[in-house]
C-alpha cells in the first residue's frame, strides 16, 4: 500500500468509526420513526410532530438563551483574564493556569448541586453570612453564571496560549514604530488571537447548549428548560419517544452548526501566521505595579469560580447530616470510610474512570492531531469529510451520542459489538471529545508558517516524517493541553455514562450520580472530592511535564 | 539482509498485534457469558446486597445496572432487539403489567412467593418489596407539623414544599391517581392550591428530598419512605408522617424476560430475593418485605389507609400526568 494513503485511510477509518456510525443511527432513527421495526415509511412524521408541540418554542428559546448567555460571560471572564495571562509574566502563573482547571475537573452537575448546597435558603451562605442567594441562583441569569463559572477555562487558556504564543513580538515591531501600547494590543495583538477567541467562545456556546447536568440540577426549580433536558426527558419517560428524541438533537445539532459558521465567516481572510520559524525568544512583560491589582483580580475569580464550589463539595463531604447544618460536631470522616467499606465498589470506580480517561486522551490525541493536520496542511481529498466528522462531535450532546450507540451497537446482526463492556464507553468518550485536540491543533497548525513543512519535504522528508519532526514538536503544547482536557472531561463525563455504562461497570460520575439519586449526599461528595483530587494530581504532573519539555 | 531480517520482525510484530487484537474483541464479547443481568429500581446497595447473597449460594455472578425506573425501562427498551437483562425489578407496578401485555415477560411461580399475599403477585410478576409515600418533614424546620395533605397548601407551608416529578417516578404518579380516584374534582382543587402555595416539582425521588434535609424546604409532598427512613438512620432530623386521609403503597414488581438466556439462574434469583434470608436484606434497606412472615423495620401496609389506584390503564396515566404537567406549567 502506498504510504501517503495510510495515514489518510487510518484518520478516515477512525472517524467514521467513531462518529459517521452513532450520527447515522441517530439521523436514521429522527427521519425513520419505525426504524427499530426494520421499517422506512412515513419519514419525517416525528418533525412534523414536534413542531407541532406547544412547548417546543419554550426549549428552543430556553438553549438559546442560555448558551448567548453563557458565551458572553465566558468572554467577560476568559478573555481579559487570558490576556492577562498571555502577555504578561504573572507571578505564579502555573498556579493560576492549575486552578483554572479545577471547574474544568469538576461535572458541571455537581457543580451545580454544590452551588444549590451553597446558596440556597438555610444553605452554607446563609448559616455563614445571614445572606439568601436563592432567588438569584433560581433563574435564567443564575444557571448561566454557574455555567460560565465552569466552562469559562476553555476561553481563559485558549485566549492565553494563543496570546503567547503569537504575542508579543510583532506587537512590539508595532511599539517601536510608534504604537501606543493599546493601539498595538487592538491592532496587532488581538486580531492575530481572534481566531483562538472565536472557537474557544464557539466551544463554550455549544457546551453551554449541550449541557445536561446543570439544567437538571437547577433547570426545574428555574422554570427553564432546554433542548437537553427536553431530549433526556423523552428517552427517561416510559414509554420512550426516541424518533422525538432524535428530532429535538437535530434541531440541537442545526443550532450548534450555525453557530460553527458564524465562527467561520469571522475568521475567513485574516492570515495568522507567526511562527516562520526564525528564533525569537519569547519575553512576557512585567506587570510592574499593575501587578497587585491583577494578582486580587485573579484570587478574586479563583474563589469565586474554584473556592466556593469547591468548599461547598468538601464541607458537605465532611459533614455528618445535612440538616445538622455548620456546626463542629456535625464533623465526621463516615462518608470516606463508606466509600471504602462497600464491597470495593468506590475504588472499582474510580479505576474504571481514570484508565478510561486516559486511553480516551492518547487514542483521541492521536486521531484529532492526524485529522487536524491533513485538513489544515495536506490539501489532501475529502479534506472536508475529515474536518466535519472530526467537529462534529462537538455539536453533538452526550446523551445523543449515547443513544446513537446504543442504536448503532445494540443489533443483532453485528458479529462481535463492544455494547455491553466498557468499550462502548470508550467510543462514546472518544467520539465526544475528538472536536478538542482537532480544535487546539488546528488553531496551532495555521498559525505555522507553510514553508516550514515545505522546506523538509524539499530535503526529502515524506509527509509522515514532516508531521513527526516538523508540525508535530510546534503543536506539542497545544496537543498536550487538549489532552489534557480530554483526560479531565472523559474523567467526569455523566450522561453517556449513565446511558451506556454496562451492568457491573460503574464510573466515578455514575457512581456519585447513584449516591444522590438515594439520597446519600455526603457519600457522593466524599467520592467526588476524591476523584477531583486524583485527577488533579494527574493533570498537574502532566503539567511539570510539559513544563519540562525544552522549547 | 538486514533488510528481510527487518521486514520479518516486522512481520512478527503485525502478527502479534492481530492476535492480541483477536484475544481482546473475543475477551469483551464473552465478558459477560456467566453472568446473570439484572436491571433494577434503587436502591442500590440492596441490589448489591442480593447479589453478592446469590452469588454466595449459586458461584454465579451477578452484574448489576441500578437506575431510577424511567431510566430502566428506556434502556430496557431501546435494547429490545438485542436484549440483555435477566431479571427487572421496578419501582412501578404500572410498568410490569405494560411489559406482560406485550409479551415480554416469562411467567414464573416461585416456591417461596406462597408467602406473599396474593394482591402482590401474578403469574408473571412477583414483589421484592413495598414501599410508601407519605410526606416528608424536616422536623427543624419551624413549621407546624403536618397531618394531612391539605396541610401542605397552608400559608404555613408557602414555598417550602417539592414534590417528585410524577414523570420520572411512578409512585408519584400513583399517588395523583389515588387521590383522584378518591376525592375527583377535590383532589385537583388540593394540586392547584399546593402550586398556588408555591410547591416546586423537583426530579427523581431522592432529590425532592435533598433541599428539604438542608432545610431550604420544609417538607416533601408524596416522597418515598425507605430514601428517608436511610436519611433518618443517618441521624438526618426528618420525619416521614403517612396522612390520615390515606395514600398509596408501591409494590416492587420483580419479573424475568423472555429473552433471558438463562432462564433456570434467573428463577434461582428470584427464589433467592424471596428467601427468608433475601427478604431479610429487603427489610433492612427499609421496605416492607413483599412474604408477610418477615417481620418489617418500619410501619406497615396493613397500618396505612390505602388509596384505590387499580384499574388505572397507560390512557389514564398519560392524561393524569398531562393535566399535572399543564397545572404546573401555568404561570
Amino acid at each position: 500500500m502506498n504510504k501517503n494513503t495510510l495515514l489518510p485511510l487510518f484518520t478516515g477509518s477512525a472517524l467514521l468509526l467513531l462518529v459517521a456510525v452513532p450520527v447515522t443511527f441517530v439521523l436514521l432513527q429522527a427521519i425513520f420513526p419505525h426504524l427499530d421495526s426494520g421499517a422506512f415509511n412515513a419519514p419525517f412524521s416525528a418533525f412534523v410532530r414536534l413542531f407541532q408541540d406547544r412547548l417546543f418554542l419554550g426549549l428552543l428559546s430556553g438553549t438559546l438563551k442560555l448558551g448567548l448567555g453563557v458565551a458572553l460571560g465566558c468572554a467577560l471572564v476568559g478573555i481579559p483574564l487570558g490576556t492577562l495571562r498571555g502577555l504578561f509574566s504573572l507571578p505564579c502563573a502555573a498556579l493560576w493556569d492549575a486552578l483554572f482547571l479545577i471547574p474544568f475537573l469538576f461535572p458541571p452537575y455537581l457543580a451545580a448541586l454544590s452551588w444549590m448546597l451553597a446558596l440556597q435558603s438555610h444553605g452554607y451562605v446563609q448559616q455563614l453570612l445571614l445572606v439568601n442567594f436563592n432567588n438569584v441562583l433560581f433563574s435564567l441569569p443564575g444557571m448561566v453564571i454557574v455555567m460560565t463559572l465552569n466552562v469559562f477555562p476553555v476561553v481563559y487558556f485558549a485566549v492565553s496560549r494563543s496570546m503567547a504564543a503569537s504575542g508579543s513580538r510583532l506587537a512590539d515591531v508595532a511599539r517601536v514604530h510608534g504604537a501606543g501600547p493599546w493601539r498595538a494590543f487592538f491592532s496587532i495583538t488581538l486580531p492575530l488571537a481572534l481566531p483562538a477567541i472565536a472557537s474557544s467562545l464557539l466551544l463554550a456556546f455549544t457546551l453551554a447548549i449541550e449541557e445536561y447536568g446543570v439544567p437538571a440540577a437547577l433547570g426545574n426549580r428555574s422554570g427553564v428548560a432546554v433542548l437537553t433536558t427536553g431530549i433526556e426527558q423523552r428517552l427517561a419517560d416510559w414509554p420512550i419517544d426516541m424518533p422525538g428524541a432524535a428530532g429535538l438533537s437535530v434541531v440541537l445539532v442545526a443550532i450548534a452548526c450555525c453557530a460553527y459558521c458564524v465562527q467561520g465567516i469571522i475568521i475567513t481572510g485574516k492570515h495568522v501566521e507567526t511562527t516562520s520559524g526564525k528564533p525569537a525568544a519569547v519575553v512576557p512583560r512585567s506587570l510592574g505595579y499593575g501587578r497587585y491589582p491583577v494578582i486580587l483580580l485573579f484570587s478574586l475569580v479563583a474563589l469565586v469560580t474554584v473556592g466556593l464550589p469547591l468548599a461547598s463539595m468538601l464541607v458537605t463531604a465532611f459533614t455528618r447530616t445535612l440538616s445538622g447544618g455548620l456546626t463542629w460536631d456535625n464533623l465526621t470522616l463516615t462518608h470516606f470510610i463508606a466509600l471504602f467499606d462497600v464491597q470495593g465498589e468506590a475504588l472499582g470506580a474510580l479505576t474504571t474512570s481514570l484508565s478510561l480517561a486516559l486511553v480516551t486522551a492518547l487514542i483521541v490525541g492521536a486521531v484529532g492531531l492526524l485529522a487536524a493536520w491533513l485538513v489544515v496542511a495536506q490539501r489532501i481529498r475529502f479534506a472536508a469529510c475529515i474536518d466535519v466528522l472530526s467537529l462534529l462531535p462537538a455539536v453533538l450532546p452526550g446523551i445523543v451520542v449515547g443513544v446513537g450507540l446504543i442504536l448503532a451497537w445494540n443489533r443483532s446482526f453485528w458479529p462481535v459489538t463492544p455494547y455491553n463492556t466498557w468499550g462502548i464507553l470508550l467510543l462514546a468518550y472518544c467520539c465526544l471529545l475528538l472536536p478538542y485536540p482537532v480544535r487546539y491543533v488546528s488553531a496551532a497548525i495555521k498559525q505555522i508558517g507553510e514553508n516550514l513543512e515545505a522546506a523538509a519535504r524539499v530535503h526529502g522528508a515524506s509527509a509522515a516524517q514532516a508531521l513527526r519532526l516538523i508540525t508535530l514538536p510546534l503543536v506539542w503544547p497545544s496537543l498536550l493541553a487538549a489532552m489534557m482536557m480530554v483526560f479531565a472531561v472523559a474523567s467526569r463525563d455523566l450522561v453517556t455514562s449513565l446511558l451506556l455504562a454496562p451492568a457491573g461497570v460503574q464510573t466515578v460520575s455514575v457512581f456519585v450520580w447513584r449516591q444522590f439519586e438515594q439520597g446519600s449526599v455526603g457519600d457522593g461528595m466524599a467520592m467526588a472530592s476524591l476523584a477531583v483530587l486524583l485527577t488533579l494530581s494527574v493533570m498537574l504532573f502532566a503539567v511539570r511535564l510539559q513544563n519540562r519539555q525544552p522549547r | 539482509m538486514n533488510a528481510l531480517k527487518n521486514k520479518a520482525r516486522q512481520l512478527s510484530f503485525i502478527k502479534t498485534g492481530l492476535l492480541t487484537a483477536m484475544t481482546f474483541t473475543f475477551a469483551l464479547a464473552t465478558a459477560n457469558a456467566q453472568a446473570l443481568t439484572v436491571y433494577t429500581a434503587g436502591p442500590g446497595s440492596l441490589a448489591k446486597k442480593l447479589a453478592a447473597g446469590y452469588e454466595k449460594h449459586t458461584g454465579v455472578k451477578v452484574d448489576i445496572f441500578q437506575a431510577t425506573t424511567g431510566k430502566v425501562m428506556a434502556r430496557l427498551d431501546a435494547e429490545q432487539a438485542n436484549p440483555r437483562a435477566d431479571v427487572l425489578i421496578s419501582a412501578s407496578w404500572d410498568t410490569a403489567s405494560s411489559l406482560e401485555k406485550r409479551d415480554w415477560l416469562l411467567p414464573y411461580q416461585s416456591p417461596n412467593a406462597t408467602h406473599v399475599p396474593a394482591a402482590f403477585k401474578t403469574p408473571y410478576y412477583v414483589a421484592q418489596g413495598i414501599s410508601a409515600l407519605g410526606i416528608v418533614w424536616n422536623t427543624k424546620s419551624g413549621t407546624p407539623e403536618p397531618k394531612d395533605w391539605q396541610d401542605l397548601a397552608q400559608p404555613a407551608f408557602k414555598d417550602k414544599v417539592t414534590t417528585p416529578d410524577p414523570s420520572l417516578s411512578g409512585a408519584s404518579l400513583d399517588l395523583l391517581i389515588g387521590l383522584q380516584n378518591v376525592h375527583g374534582e377535590q383532589a385537583w382543587k388540593l394540586f392547584g392550591a399546593l402550586k398556588a402555595n408555591g410547591m416546586i416539582i423537583a426530579g427523581p425521588n431522592a432529590q425532592a428530598l435533598t433541599p428539604v434535609l438542608q432545610g431550604a424546604k420544609a417538607a416533601v409532598f408524596g416522597a418515598v419512605d425507605y430514601v428517608s427512613y436511610n436519611s433518618i438512620q443517618a441521624g438526618e432530623t426528618i420525619k416521614v408522617i403517612f396522612p390520615a386521609s390515606g395514600t398509596v403503597i408501591v409494590p416492587r414488581p420483580m419479573m424475568i424476560l423472555k429473552s433471558s438466556k438463562a432462564p433456570s439462574q434467573a428463577k434461582a434469583f428470584v427464589d433467592y430475593v424471596l428467601s427468608a434470608e433475601g427478604q431479610k436484606l429487603v427489610a433492612d434497606a427499609w421496605l416492607m418485605p413483599a412474604r408477610d412472615d418477615v417481620e418489617a423495620n418500619r410501619p406497615v401496609f396493613n397500618s396505612l389507609k390505602i388509596l384505590p389506584t387499580e384499574a388505572a390503564d397507560s390512557t389514564v396515566r398519560k392524561r393524569v400526568l398531562d393535566k399535572f404537567a399543564t397545572l404546573f406549567a401555568a404561570k
